[in-house]
């Protein structure tokens, strides 16, 4: 297992470093006069090329690359040139923000879509149609139009909770649970049908195995079946869908930290991206492949502990 | 189905678990809770810049206060007169006020501002391109040298070029950018800020002026207005500008809200290519003329925003000297009119920036232009890349602009008459060239008339309408519009009474 995990920490700095240029060379394409934004568009073209010279534009792609790497290698991200915030500040202020929403999705993603997709996949027949139904209309209603109706309802009409805002966990307790919860119901409604048909469809195969008809024969309860055994080999393939979706949880979160009005790094990323603001958004790459592999490590971990056949040496 | 009914139940339970939220603006204990959708890039007053002014406000003075009437006033200098050939303005500074650090606010002061504010080279630094010379008389008398007579200075130094930092921060490289140090009502907080996400101002505890009314004040960043109008709706925000008609419509009804219109920004197409260099036809003046007649502007204001606004035909508001009302209507929508004046068909190029230019309003444009022989082709470019392909490569003959009307005459001839930025070719006409040095020296209200009627005559833009907008507040505050921002000044809200 250790050799394992180091082969897949080395795959994944190597990853990082093939990412990272991509992105720079695709942001250094000169596609956003940044200097020009910067000053507007009265600005003097001398005044325009200072600002270019300033914040080393003018430089070569490559050399600039290679200047970022080394800073970066040293943990130094810069500064923003839109905003002039320390970038790792930056994003150490918004991060809680995204990976709240990010685990309580995955959370409520995982108990529901496992209480759903066992209670269709083992009672089958009325059941087994009332919980398709329900995955395929959370599955086919636009998220946009789920947050919206949520935010009305809850937060405007209800006043049951915040429309907007966030309250740090270190603050209040309360008041983070109160400011992510419409969020993450808002996220949850797509991931929660996806898995829960993953979950279903599993178990189904499962409870068709000779080894469940063998247990069933020797007269084991049907509940330790279901949970000591049909549940273990029916996670593995649930698991790798919660672990695409956890990570695919970052451009979801988009739309609902913007209507939330939250200030987490999904609606970050579109923002500096928009304006070509290299040190945050290198950052922001970085700190997105990282959490890939990291999320993608675990889950291979998670699996193997489920099910030793899968385990890799 | 019971289950699914025990769902709305359970919401509320953990609701009431989870407790109230500390709301910015709901305990409204003298605190201030706004809400805007403009990322200033610094709190140092060289990057000062636009609607992103309330931020400076709030931890500097200016050297003139601008009231919401748009008249001055004074702040940090008490007088000024200016010398008979209008190239000498002669400010008087207060003696009493002091920096964060217990340094002087002086006449050395306001010259190492303003210099280091020139050089700078921030998006107003061009502001302060005629003074030649700061020369200071004594600690409270400073005398600006101008190269030319600039009619719009005053207004200058009551805006970002006015702003004065404590000059000891000078030398403490980019300390401004995120610690700002003025002589201004508050001070920044930095325990309580997230730039780029929310800026928080706590009042100083000595400040040389009139007290402002609140403790606090928070300024919060929304990447969108629907966020903002559910924030003032739960009243965990107290203050904001709607743009969008939309937006507007659904704030108004709410229950509490309390709104306030204000006329700011025009729409219009500015035409910068009079000189027909792309486009060769726009050199006749019948042509632009024939442009105007061509679009059914009423109808655009009542499909595109509602009907919130007041069609025009001038890019000179209604708060200016040289504004005529009867430009307004100048020219009816005649396409019979149009398709004489332009006479041959010919196809016109223009940059579509998706956050200015809506589908309904390229449709309505392409719709009407058509209908008078004029092939109207937009290029989709996005924010980043429009500035480098419009201003620096002059690719276009004009672009779809929402541009801010400001109450000052020589800003507005500064900025879309001048060769500059929004003049790119550099056209311009005997008539123009006749009236400048007058207005330029006098300002007098029968030039700027004349120059603004020329403008509509001679076809220089196609204005639309100026756009209403729309202060809203939950019905704690009331907002005193700006006259020449669309944002208010941090020192136009006030407790509701």
């Amino acid at each position: 297992m250790t050799g394992f995990v180091v082969r897949r920490v080395a795959a994944g700095a190597a990853l990082a470093l093939v990412i990272s240029m991509l992105s720079y060379t695709l942001l250094s394409i000169p596609h956003i006069d940044v200097a020009r934004q910067l000053l507007g568009q009265g600005a003097a073209q001398e005044l325009v090329d200072a600002k270019n010279a300033a914040l080393g534009l003018d430089r070569p792609a490559l050399v600039q690359y290679l200047d970022w790497l080394a800073a970066a290698v040293r943990g130094d991200f810069g500064t923003s040139w839109f905003t002039s915030e320390n970038v790792l500040r930056a994003i150490a202020n918004r991060l809680p923000v995204t990976l709240s929403l990010m685990a309580g999705v995955t959370l409520v993603t995982a108990l529901l879509s496992l209480l759903l997709g066992l209670w269709a996949g083992v009672r089958r027949g009325r059941v087994d149609r009332f919980v398709q139904i329900l995955a395929v209309t959370g599955y086919a209603l636009p998220g946009f139009l789920v947050t919206l109706v949520m935010v009305w309802l809850f937060a405007v009409e209800l006043g049951w909770f915040p429309a907007i805002g966030y309250i740090g966990l270190e603050e209040s307790f309360t008041g983070w649970l109160s400011t992510v919860t419409l969020p993450i119901l808002a996220l949850s409604v797509g991931s929660v049908a996806g898995v829960a048909q993953q979950v279903r469809g599993s178990v189904i195969d499962v409870l068709r195995q000779d080894y469940v008809r063998t247990l069933r024969a020797r007269g084991l309860p049907p509940r330790r079946i279901i949970l000591r055994h049909v549940l273990r080999n029916a996670a593995a393939p649930a698991l790798s869908v919660l672990g695409m979706q956890f990570v695919g949880l970052l451009g979801g979160a988009v739309l609902v930290e913007q209507i939330f009005g939250l200030p987490g790094i999904g609606s970050m990323t579109v923002g500096y991206t928009t304006r070509g603001d290299i040190p945050i958004i290198m950052a922001l790459v970085m700190i997105s492949v990282i959490g890939v592999i990291v999320i993608n490590l675990l889950v291979d971990i998670l699996i193997g502990w489920l099910n030793p056949k899968a385990r890799l040496r | 189905m019971k289950r699914t009914a025990a769902f709305l139940p359970l919401l509320a339970l953990l609701a009431a678990c989870s407790g109230t939220p500390s709301q910015p603006g709901a305990p409204a204990e003298k605190s201030l809770a706004i809400a805007t959708m403009t990322l200033p890039q610094s709190l140092d007053p060289k990057d000062a810049n636009g609607s992103a002014l309330p931020f400076f406000q709030a931890v500097y003075d200016t050297l003139v206060k601008r009231e919401p009437d748009g008249t001055f006033s004074p702040m940090l200098a008490t007088g000024w007169t200016y010398d008979a050939a209008m190239t000498e303005l002669k400010l008087t500074l207060r003696a009493d006020v002091t920096f964060d650090d217990g340094s002087p606010f002086d006449a050395a002061a306001v010259k190492a501002n303003m210099e280091r504010f020139v050089k700078g080279g921030g998006a107003q630094a061009k502001t302060l391109n005629d003074v030649k010379t700061i020369e200071v008389v004594d600690a409270t008398h400073v005398t600006l040298k101008l190269a030319q007579p600039n009619p719009a200075l005053l207004y200058y130094l009551s805006d970002a070029a006015g702003l004065m930092a404590n000059p000891a921060d000078f030398a403490k490289g980019e300390q401004l950018k995120t610690q700002p140090g003025g002589t201004g009502p508050y001070e920044l907080d930095q325990g309580q800020t997230v730039i780029g996400t929310k800026w928080v101002f706590k009042r100083t505890a000595k400040y040389w002026g009139t007290r402002l009314p609140y403790d606090t004040v928070s300024i919060s960043y929304f990447d969108n207005e629907t966020a903002i109008v559910n924030g003032i709706r739960t009243k965990q925000l107290n203050a904001a500008l709607i743009q969008d008609a939309d937006q507007q419509i659904a704030v108004e009804g709410a229950a509490g809200v309390k709104t306030v219109k204000q006329d700011f920004d025009f729409q219009g197409i500015l035409l910068f290519d009079r000189a027909g260099m792309v486009t060769p036809r726009l050199k006749d003046p019948a042509v632009r003329q024939g442009l105007n007649h061509a679009i059914d502007r009423q109808t655009m204001l009542d499909k595109i925003r509602q009907g919130r606004g007041q069609i025009t035909g001038q890019v000179f508001g209604p708060a200016t000297k040289g504004y005529l009302p009867e430009l307004d209507t100048f020219y009816g929508f005649d396409q019979a009119k149009a398709r004489e004046l332009i006479k041959e068909p010919f196809e016109l190029k223009l940059p579509r920036i998706p956050a200015i230019v809506s589908d309904a309003l390229a449709a309505s444009l392409q719709t009407d232009l058509a209908a008078v022989g004029v092939k109207l082709v937009w290029e989709d470019v996005d924010a980043g890349s429009a500035i480098q392909k419009i201003f620096r490569d002059r690719a276009y003959s004009g672009m779809v602009m929402n541009m801010g009307q400001s109450p000052a005459d020589w800003v507005v001839v500064g900025e879309l008459v001048l060769p500059g930025a929004f003049n790119m070719f550099g056209y311009s006409d005997d008539t123009v060239k006749k009236l400048l040095p007058k207005i330029q020296a006098k300002g007098e209200q029968a030039d700027l008339q004349a120059l603004n009627r020329h403008l509509v005559e001679d076809g220089w833009f196609l204005p639309f309408y100026r756009m209403t907008y729309l202060h809203v507040s939950d019905g704690s505050v009331t907002i005193t519009p700006q006259d020449g921002m669309a944002v208010p000044s941090i020192y136009n809200y006030a407790p509701a009474g």
